[in-house]
């Protein structure tokens, strides 16, 4: 791993982001009234080629950038991704597995997020489970990542993974 | 931090939604096709109704008059008001906000109401010099204080994490009927803005309350440009607590009068002598 693989990682996170809040959020591009949720894919695609360390500071960026640009309770989501991409890690040898294993995986860690952003969420006192909604909030993202990671996976690999490939593992 | 955060992201947002702009609108209308068909067939049974209904329309209009003139609701064409135009929205379908252009350079305040010209949006909830974050009425920490416009019954009204929202209204004498028009109340937002219509008749006091639900008047999927409303201070109104707080007292100021019976309910917002139905 290089510098220059965390800077990329960072600037394609940073794009992720400014994507998921200015056409994926909630009433842009979201089919049947729910966002796909962008950053998770991006930062699980280059958590494949970058040390643990690095990987989970990139899932925190990433989630603190959310927290900041939405109108969630600061380090809500920055606290989500990092758990997620931690747990993520702890499973990343797999991801060379094949294409099924690695759908898994992005169903998987993106319900990780949600679920625990709702959680942890309702702990502080957010109202998300007001009504039965949020399992359509929490789940359907899930799906629509899989079609987003068709189109991030194979671009992070071309971005990193020339610089070193080691799917999901150190 | 969340200024120096939308300070550096919002250019690249604004560009973004620039030239993204068409491209959402046409995934969009992609993604509407599949409910098209159903929404024609619901749209036709609408018309019959309303065929039916436009028999009836000169004595709602002259009860809707009736009951403007009892609320004293008066829609505030009269405020000043900041036109603005979103940026970009919450970062997930968690969040219901939307960022507008327009911040306290001009005039905007926290708690401002904010509308387009199919009714009431939401609140200001974060104010940054050239921008400002707006937490639409769809989010469940949002509450408005609201009437009902057909029996003047008041109400609190709030988001379900859904499209459409709950609506309780406290010690009814009255359903709330389907297609009733929800305004607000005045507490937090002006008087008299509509917020929606009441989708589903509600007969039963469950816990002493009515409950049921309301259809936004306002199509968030397609906000663009938004009114803030800078020439009111929700700040200086009452609590929704407070106000129906001041209700139940206006209550039992009537139930307490000499000849009083107690039955009737005030009008929704207090300040009037209980309306007969």
């Amino acid at each position: 791993m290089t510098g220059r693989s965390v800077a990329i990682s960072i600037g394609l996170v940073v794009l992720a982001v400014v994507a998921q809040t200015a056409m994926f959020g909630d009433g842009r591009i979201n089919p049947f009234g729910v966002s796909p949720a962008v950053v998770i894919v991006v930062v699980l695609a280059c958590a494949r080629y970058l040390d643990p360390e690095p990987s989970i500071l990139l899932g925190f960026t990433g989630g603190m950038l959310l927290d900041l640009l939405g109108g969630s309770p600061l380090g809500l989501w920055a606290l989500s991704y990092t758990v997620a991409v931690y747990a993520a890690l702890r499973f990343r040898e797999r991801a060379d597995d094949g294409a099924l294993v690695l759908a898994v995986g992005i169903v998987a860690f993106t319900l990780l997020v949600n679920a625990l952003f709702l959680v942890v969420g309702t702990l502080f006192g957010e109202r998300f489970f007001t009504s039965t909604g949020f399992i359509k909030d929490m789940v359907v993202p899930a799906f629509y990542n899989l079609v987003i990671a068709v189109v991030v996976f194979p671009l992070v690999t071309r971005l990193l993974g020339a610089r070193r490939r080691l799917g999901w593992s150190a | 931090m969340r200024e120096g955060a939308q300070t550096l992201f919002s250019p690249l947002q604004d560009a973004t939604s620039a030239v993204t702009r068409p491209v959402v609108g046409f995934i969009d209308a992609l993604s509407d096709l599949a409910s098209l068909r159903e929404e024609n067939e619901a749209l036709r049974l609408e018309n019959e109704q309303l065929k039916t209904q436009i028999d009836q329309i000169d004595s709602i209009e002259a009860e809707l008059e009736q009951l403007m003139e009892i609320n004293d609701l008066e829609v505030p064409n009269d405020l000043p008001t900041v036109v603005a135009r979103i940026t970009s929205a919450g970062s997930s379908s968690f969040d219901h906000v939307r960022y507008i252009d327009k911040g306290s350079d001009d005039g905007i305040t926290i708690g401002a109401a904010v509308v387009d010209e199919q009714g009431l949006v939401g609140r200001v909830d974060l104010v940054l010099d050239d921008r400002a974050r707006v937490r639409l009425i769809l989010d469940p920490n949002v509450e408005v204080a609201v009437l009902d416009q057909s029996t003047s019954q008041a109400g609190i009204l709030r988001g379900d994490n859904e499209n459409d929202l709950v609506l309780r209204v406290f010690e009814a004498d009255e359903p709330a009927r389907a297609g009733s028009a929800i305004v607000t109340a005045g507490s937090r937002f002006p008087p008299g803005i509509r917020v929606g219509t009441i989708t589903q008749t509600a007969t039963d006091n469950a816990e002493f309350q009515l409950v049921t639900r309301v259809t936004p008047a306002v199509t968030f999927s397609r906000l663009d440009f938004v009114k803030v409303i800078v020439g009111y201070s929700p700040l200086d109104a009452p609590s929704i607590e407070e106000e129906l707080a001041e209700l139940e007292r206006t209550e039992d100021g009537e139930e307490t009068t000499p000849d009083g019976e107690g039955d009737n309910l005030p009008a929704a917002d207090g300040s009037d002598e209980g309306e007969s139905p």
